[in-house]
């Protein structure tokens, strides 16, 4: 027994539980695969200061093997980094250090180079410049999971370099080598087993939501079905630079607190506190040690492991001043609104960013946005899409299929749809035949799912969408205990609330609590589910606001034509009778008429009591209806100006 | 707005020489005019048009102890374009006013169904009818005839012919002379409009009215030549009599003094006829002063008329909750709560527990009715008032 006991690599264990990574299934596996490849080339443009551009590249080299190729305009890598950016697992300037950034430990992208390295033994090809007559590295890598070290397979061990200008340009045609023409960047490509397929939980749905959360990038993507689609960004203005900062004392962690007991250089206990924590003056550090029983000139390097324990204990029982929170960056109210604007079709859209709030020691931010009403996802599908889509879907029954395709779908709301196309519920969505299909694209277009639609919910955690696992996550738990009823939607008991509506949700923090590794879902700590509750409330006031106006107006509006429809009548009637000019007396009685619903539209809300007009308090975008069909362009509405209907 | 292919009948506007009507209709349509200039003026004083429409409402209605008959109160309902549940009923009244307008002016008459007609079609734009039935339409004509205090006769409208009349009387009708007594089997057949510009009486030999309940009856007496017999006049008005035989048996009876004799069933829809012809209606209370006869008598048939008629046990009908609901609702009506034949007729009815129809009689003999049963009843005055 003890002779089979031996040293587990990093890479092993992973090679073994690439579950914990979010490669479980060949279709995740693509999506883990871009997902990661884009959060490392946003971050790095963002670090460095420019604006990301992002070129996705997917295409299908066979069966179940597909070729994914991400480049970004960024600063480029220096080439004795590269190997082991791509070919380490933990390798990372981002672990180390408590600032907002996508990625957080560094596994990333070194995995799925592992994962296709795995699957079909292809190694991970990275092409990084750094500069416009600088050369570009060229490797071929793959992970040695013994030693968790990468080898270089290219250039006898040493890559290539590849020289600037047209001379490159050559070589890489003749080695084809795929390169996008850039002064300075990066591209990885990665060639793994996996399944491309559109709908939830897709690479579609990953960059359309990137777009919606991060509006200053420009993404350009190329599916495997030679489709190119653009996300062209909304704005030219960087997110200002997150700052680092150093960890809160409440938020550090015993075994923690030891190592860095053991790693610092201050000689003494109090300059150990003061410079290893923020927030701690000397006057905290001289509390803490009072509390803790241990002199503030101790060395820090002595202190055992019961005073360690001792000194947690004083921690957690002095009062600490919270953190600062500038190093949080959000998106901003108006960017949020600009972002939802732009790939949510809706009438309006509000946007709330709350102030920056500390869990346990570390700094973060929420904030929602929300769109409601619009079209429908299932009325936008063109019928051959639908039959591209029907095709694709592994889903065993029809109803299965359109509830996992479409966004804010139930399975009522299929069931009508399915009821409306007169198809049988348990018919497999590959065997339609032509008239089938018919009859499902013209119920999908007719039947009005705004009753059985639920909410769709978008979750970030610093600008990167989370897919999977909504029901473990704190911003879809409390999205369902907040009291939707209130701002004019329904809500089952525990539910989400239904309707046309999607909100997204933002958490900007130095250090986002997952559930778990692949990072899916934001842990449920108190804190967070307050400023969460906060933030929805806030919108939810807004919508609550335009619902009830927009039903006055509707009312209004009911009455208008009511009132209109027998104007003429009338008028010809008097006409008839004492043969006064018809037309005038009609314009004459149209003009009592908006007269009187006008004055109706401001006198009284939906309780009959006198009105003032509401203000809407800012950062929220209405859509107007009639005009937006000509119109479609962000620049028809204007962000941020309130209260015009 | 898309212009309407084929103009309906209405659409023609003509202008009414004012000064060729007729006093009555010059009134009318003076009434109407005003209706349509108020229009005008609200409209350019941007003010709701609005109209005023007595109310046709059991609480608006109540009994003149001294005229004896049913009057109209003074209660209104404010008709508004401009009022969600009452703008397409003000566009009706209006559309109405402009039809009978046009009946007027072109000197023509109409049934209610030909009104409806008329002024039926899609309100433009929409696919919303005017009128979705007929009844709508007498509802508002109706409305049309108390708002300017007009008789539906008068707005060129009448109700098609219902009951009819024998008896020893001649009048002119429209310029033609009808001798009453020589009506063949039919009778004569009572037009809605009676007015006398319609109607004068020539000769009159009779003495008193004797109005039965419907068709059959009537028929019974008519074939026995009752009325010559006993020298009247016979009516029936097949059920509920319509306004021309109410208004003609209230001319009679004024203009030519005749007593009026009803011979309907022993049913509480018998007693409320008889309620209608003698202190008019809900309905038309605006008109009761030209219609209600409060001095007409109930001749029969009675309650007590099973015994002292010895009929069957098998000519009885028995009560239902409705007809009990009913008699007691009579029996409280102030111009019965008074009276104790009535109240001890109507307890009588609902102690027997049965309703007799004034056929049951022939259970007797086919002319029991006209030989023996009628004449015995004038001749005792064994009447109700």
């Amino acid at each position: 027994m003890a002779a089979s006991q031996r040293d587990i690599s990093v890479s092993e264990f992973f090679a073994k539980n690439r579950h914990l990574l979010g490669f479980d299934n060949p279709r995740k596996a693509l999506l883990t695969t871009v997902k990661e490849a884009v959060d490392n080339a946003l971050d790095a443009c963002e670090e460095s200061g420019l604006l990301p551009e992002v070129w996705v590249h997917i295409e299908s080299t066979g069966e179940n093997r597909y070729k994914v190729g991400v480049q970004d305009a960024g600063p480029g890598i220096l080439k004795k980094q590269i190997p082991l950016v791509f070919g380490k697992l933990l390798y990372g300037s981002k672990f180390h250090r408590l600032r907002m950034s996508r990625g957080q430990q560094g596994i990333g992208i070194s995995a799925a180079g592992m994962y296709g390295l795995l699957t079909t033994g292809k190694p991970v090809k990275i092409v990084s410049k750094i500069g416009r007559n600088k050369p570009a590295h060229y490797y071929e890598i793959q992970i040695d999971t013994k030693r968790n070290l990468p080898e270089i397979l290219n250039g006898r061990g040493e890559g290539e370099d590849i020289p600037a200008n047209s001379a490159g340009r050559e070589y890489m045609d003749k080695k084809g080598i795929e390169w996008n023409e850039v002064d300075h960047g990066t591209r990885v490509t990665i060639e793994l087993e996996a399944r491309y397929q559109r709908g939830r939980g897709s690479v579609d749905e990953y960059l359309e939501q990137t777009a919606i959360a991060n509006p200053h990038v420009t993404i350009h993507y190329q599916d495997p079905e030679g489709g190119e689609t653009t996300y062209g960004r909304v704005t030219e203005q960087l997110p200002p630079e997150p700052r680092e900062i150093k960890p809160h004392p409440y938020g550090v962690e015993l075994g923690m607190l030891v190592t860095m007991l053991k790693d610092t250089k201050a000689p003494t206990l109090s300059q150990f506190l003061g410079h290893s924590f923020s927030r701690v003056s000397p006057a905290v550090a001289k509390r803490i040690c009072t509390g803790a029983k241990l002199t503030t000139r101790a060395n820090p390097k002595k202190i055992g492991r019961h005073e360690a324990d001792e000194l947690y204990k004083a921690i957690q029982a002095t009062k600490i001043p919270a953190p600062a929170t500038d190093c949080i960056s959000p998106i901003g109210e108006e960017l949020i609104l600009k972002g939802l604007h732009k790939m949510v079709p809706a009438e309006f859209y509000a946007a709330a960013t709350r102030p920056p709030s500390v869990y346990r020691g570390n700094p973060f931010a929420i904030e929602v946005g929300l769109a409601y009403g619009g079209g429908l996802p299932t009325q936008k599908v063109s019928r051959d899409a639908l039959e591209e889509l029907l095709s694709q879907s592994d889903a065993r029954t029809l109803r299965q299929f359109l509830a996992t395709t479409f966004d804010g779908m139930g399975t009522m709301a299929a069931d009508k749809i399915i009821q409306q196309a007169q198809l049988p519920t348990r018919i497999s969505p590959g065997n339609l035949d032509k008239q089938q299909l018919d009859r499902l694209h013209e119920a999908m277009r007719n039947v009005n799912l705004h009753e059985g639609q639920t909410m769709t919910v978008l979750r970030y955690a610093n600008r990167v969408p989370l897919q999977f696992q909504a029901g473990a996550c704190a911003v879809t738990q409390t999205i369902m205990q907040t009291n939707w009823r209130s701002y004019g939607l329904s809500q089952s008991r525990g539910g989400l609330p239904t309707g046309p509506i999607t909100i997204m949700v933002h958490m900007a923090s130095v250090w986002v609590p997952f559930t778990s590794e692949s990072k899916e879902a934001i842990a449920s700590y108190p804190e967070i589910q307050r400023e969460l509750r906060l933030g929805l409330q806030a919108v939810g006031r807004k919508l609550g606001m335009f619902l009830r106006r927009r039903q006055r107006v509707k009312h209004e509006g009911e009455r208008r034509t009511i009132f209109l429809r027998y104007l003429g009548e009338v008028a010809s009637a008097v006409s008839q009778i004492n043969l006064v000019n018809r037309d005038k007396l009609y314009e004459r009685l149209l003009t009592v008429a908006r007269k009187k619903t006008a004055e109706a539209d401001v006198k009284l809300d939906d309780r009959g009591k006198v009105l003032e007009v509401e203000d809407y308090g800012g950062n929220v975008i209405i859509v107007d209806q009639e005009g937006a069909a000509e119109a479609g362009s962000p620049g028809a509405a204007a962000p941020g100006s309130a209260g015009e209907d | 707005m898309a212009k309407k292919t084929r103009k309906t009948a209405l659409e023609m506007a003509e202008p009414v020489n004012v000064s060729a009507l007729k006093p009555q209709d010059r009134k009318t349509f003076t009434q109407i005019k005003t209706l349509a200039d108020d229009v005008v003026q609200a409209a350019e004083t941007s003010k709701d048009p609005a109209l005023d429409i007595p109310a046709r409402t059991l609480s608006n209605v109540h009994y003149n102890q001294k005229k004896r008959f049913i009057e109209m109160g003074k209660a209104s309902n404010r008709r508004q374009l401009f009022n969600l549940n009452q703008a397409r009923s003000y566009m009706q009244t209006m559309l109405v006013a402009s039809g009978a307008k046009k009946l007027i002016a072109q000197g023509k008459t109409t049934s209610l169904r030909g009104m409806y007609y008329l002024l039926k079609h899609t309100i433009e734009g929409t696919r919303e009818e005017t009128f979705d039935d007929q009844e709508e339409s007498d509802t508002v004509i109706e409305d049309l005839e108390v708002t300017i205090n007009a008789l539906r006769e008068e707005l060129h409208v009448f109700a098609k012919n219902a009951g009819a009349m024998v008896g020893e009387i001649t009048l002119i009708d429209s310029g033609d002379t009808i001798d009453c007594t020589r009506m063949g089997s039919g009778g004569y057949s009572v037009p809605s409009i009676v007015e006398p510009e319609v109607i004068q009486f020539r000769k009159c030999g009779a003495k008193f009215i004797l109005h039965v309940e419907k068709d059959t009856v009537w028929r019974r007496f008519n074939e026995d030549k009752f009325w010559r017999k006993y020298k009247c006049i016979l009516t029936h008005g097949g059920g509920q009599p319509p306004r021309g035989v109410r208004r003609l048996l209230h001319r009679m009876h004024n203009e030519l003094k005749l007593p009026v004799f009803c011979l309907l069933d022993n049913d509480p829809w018998g007693y409320y006829i008889y309620s209608v012809l003698k202190q008019g209606s809900i309905n038309l209370a605006y008109e009761s002063k030209r219609m209600a006869i409060p001095d007409a008598r109930f001749l029969g048939l009675r309650a007590k008329d099973f015994e002292i008629c010895e009929l069957s046990n098998s000519v009885k009908i028995s009560l239902n909750d409705t007809d009990r609901k009913r008699a007691k609702q009579i029996a409280k009506y102030p111009w019965f709560a008074h009276k104790k034949d009535w109240q001890k007729e109507i307890k009588q009815l609902l102690d027997n527990g049965f309703k007799l129809e004034v056929e049951a009689l022939i259970s007797r003999d086919i002319s029991y009715v006209t030989e023996e049963y009628t004449p015995m009843r004038l001749r005792d005055k064994d009447w109700l008032d």
